[in-house]
């Protein structure tokens, strides 16, 4: 082993780039990725995130295998007939499970920041509140993207795998995958913007995390309950506040066909702009305040 | 850098309403090189003033110039400043090496770049054995050194330190203050440092800025000021009333203090007059020392004679 010398050259002057607001925003949206998935910190901030990625993707996995079980059974011909679940209805078996992942998760990028006042520091910096904002959000974007995206992968890898010609599968459904891409960034696109809004009001995780469960467990049974009472047109616009359905109609109207969790929903009789507009408003308007509230932010 | 003697910060006519509330009223002042003491109670106005330079704040009128640029109007200046705030600021659950490093990114330094600073400055600012432990378990002065560092990773023109000191105990505020000392002197950073403790404030800074009720009271060198407090303190064993009498007789005026007697603002031929006197009067000298009030005392008699 040889002895070595530090040598203390004391203190450097930086002269190197200065990469401005684009470097910020970059390092804003790396840190709430990192974040959000618990990526360089402990275990226990990765338990959450990555257990409910794996719950997505099992139930991918485990569709895919349910169909290759019953292509077995039955026989690859007749299996059509029996119309199993497939990628139009991913999303709305899953969504539930979207929506409680959002509502843990997203939080957390937010409201740390401000209840141990490091937005004090972000502000400070060649970076405004809008950069801020809009970088949290593409963060969790990516992330939503990631986890409604990963299921219908492996449930397209499972059934083209379970296919007794894996290529055929893929030539003749190859059509799914634009469609489910899509529909996942329409759901992703939702699930975080009313869950960073929710996170945007209290400093406490826990706090938009269980209000943000509430809202989607509770007005999901409370609508659908009123909507049949009530029925009519009254019972389709109460369906409409069924937050869990309003990304599933869009991704009803992109797959052309109905899925298994809204073909009762009474909101599915109006008409595809009426349900895409109405999507809209859930997700622009939410997002809208999100950035009118950090917009001004100043410590 | 700036070229030396160059304003890295002008006020002019700086004016801020909040409402009924007048923060700030007509204010002028510029801020070269140095250490710069930015002196006030509370609600004096000194977060205001920050918050305009750092262009958070928006003047209800005037001019807040920063390196030449409004930085309101230029985002992108605000990376060639630092900003320590006296409240809490950093994350519990990061190291202090992963949070110098995110904020030197968001300073707009390229990620390897980034890292390097954050170990240079943890080094410099002294908490380099203790980088990559969560800073949930730091002490108070560890704390306050990572929020120095981390208004220093990315070498700013000129720092605004938000009461440094507030928190620490006195070995803790000793560190503090030669870390203050040393941005300037040794990394060649200016300082802009907000502090309601006078005496923080003579020991560290260059110049001073007093503000109260929004408004500019003084400005100028320390030296300046300490210089006009300076006093000569004369002790006798007896005839102190005599001595008294023979210095009025030649035209220096004395107060008494406690046993002794004060001399204020003395010039060079106030020590002939006194040795003249001390003969006439035939006191035996015990002591004679010339002595220096601390700033504190200087703006406390000020506040006196402004209040009604």
């Amino acid at each position: 082993m040889t002895a070595g010398t530090v040598f203390d050259i004391g203190y450097q002057r930086y002269t190197g780039p200065r990469e401005g607001r684009a470097r910020a925003r970059l390092a804003v949206f790396k840190d709430g990725v990192r974040t959000a998935l618990g990526l360089g910190r402990g275990a226990r901030a990765k338990v959450l995130p990555w257990g409910f990625i794996g719950i997505l993707v099992s139930v991918g996995l485990i569709m895919a295998m349910i169909a290759g079980a019953a292509s077995r059974i039955v026989g690859a011909a007749n299996v059509e007939q029996l119309n199993l679940p497939s990628h139009s209805d991913l999303y709305g078996i899953t969504s539930i499970i979207l929506f409680v992942f959002a509502a843990v998760v997203a939080p957390e990028l937010l409201c740390r920041d401000r209840r141990e006042g490091v937005i004090h520091l972000y502000l400070v910096r060649p970076l405004t509140g809008s950069d801020y904002i809009v970088a949290r959000w593409a963060a969790f974007m990516v992330v939503m993207v990631a986890a409604t995206w990963l299921p219908q992968f492996g449930l397209l890898v499972g059934l083209a795998m379970g296919a007794p010609a894996p290529v055929d599968y893929l030539r003749e459904h190859w059509l799914d995958i634009p469609k489910f891409l899509a529909a996942g960034v329409a759901m992703a696109a939702y699930t975080t913007t009313l869950a960073l809004l929710t996170a945007s009001f209290t400093t406490r995780r826990a706090y938009a995390s269980v209000f943000l469960v509430g809202l989607f467990v509770i007005t999901t049974p409370f609508t659908t309950g009123l909507a049949s009472e009530i029925g009519g047109t009254a019972g389709q616009w109460i369906s409409m506040f069924n937050l869990t359905n309003i990304p599933v109609h869009v991704n009803d109207l992109i797959f052309g066909e109905v899925s298994e969790i809204t073909e009762h929903a009474p909101a599915g009789a109006f008409s595809g702009a009426v349900l895409v507009s109405w999507y809209l408003a859930w997700t622009l308007v939410p997002g809208a305040v999100l950035w009118w509230r950090y917009r001004r932010l100043a410590p | 850098m700036m070229p030396t003697g160059e304003a890295l910060l002008a006020a002019h006519h700086l004016t801020k309403h909040y409402q009924d509330v007048v923060a700030l009223d007509d204010v002028g002042f510029t801020i070269s090189e140095g250490i710069t003491g930015i002196l006030g109670e509370n609600g004096a106005g000194k977060s205001t003033a920050i918050k305009i330079f750092l262009g958070l704040v928006q003047p209800t009128s005037g001019s807040a110039m920063v390196l030449g640029l409004n930085a309101s109007e230029r985002v992108e200046v605000r990376a060639r400043l630092g900003y320590m705030p006296e409240h809490d600021c950093l994350p519990s659950h990061v190291s202090a090496a992963e949070f110098l490093t995110h904020m030197a990114e968001v300073s707009g330094l390229p990620p390897s770049t980034a890292r390097t600073r954050a170990a240079d400055t943890l080094r410099h600012t002294g908490l380099f054995e203790e980088r990559y432990r969560a800073m949930g378990g730091y002490s108070t002065g560890m704390k306050q050194r990572v929020k120095l560092g981390q208004a220093l990773v990315h070498d700013p023109a000129i720092v605004f330190l938000d009461e440094p000191t507030a928190g620490l105990d006195p070995v803790g505020r000793e560190e503090m203050l030669a870390l203050v000392r040393k941005t300037h002197r040794e990394f060649g950073i200016s300082v802009l440092f907000s502090s309601h403790l006078m005496a923080d404030v003579e020991r560290t800074c260059d110049r001073i800025i007093v503000l109260r009720g929004g408004r500019l009271v003084q400005s100028g060198e320390v030296g300046h000021f300490t210089k006009e407090t300076e006093t000569v303190f004369i002790e006798v064993d007896t005839n102190r009333d005599g001595l008294v009498a023979a210095l009025e007789r030649r035209g220096v005026a004395v107060t008494a203090d406690g046993a002794g007697l004060t001399i204020e603002g003395p010039d060079e031929s106030v020590y002939d007059h006194v040795r003249d006197a001390l003969v006439e009067a035939q006191a035996p000298l015990r002591r004679m020392a010339p002595r220096r009030r601390a700033l504190t005392e200087l703006f406390q008699r000020d506040g006196e004679g402004a209040a009604p």
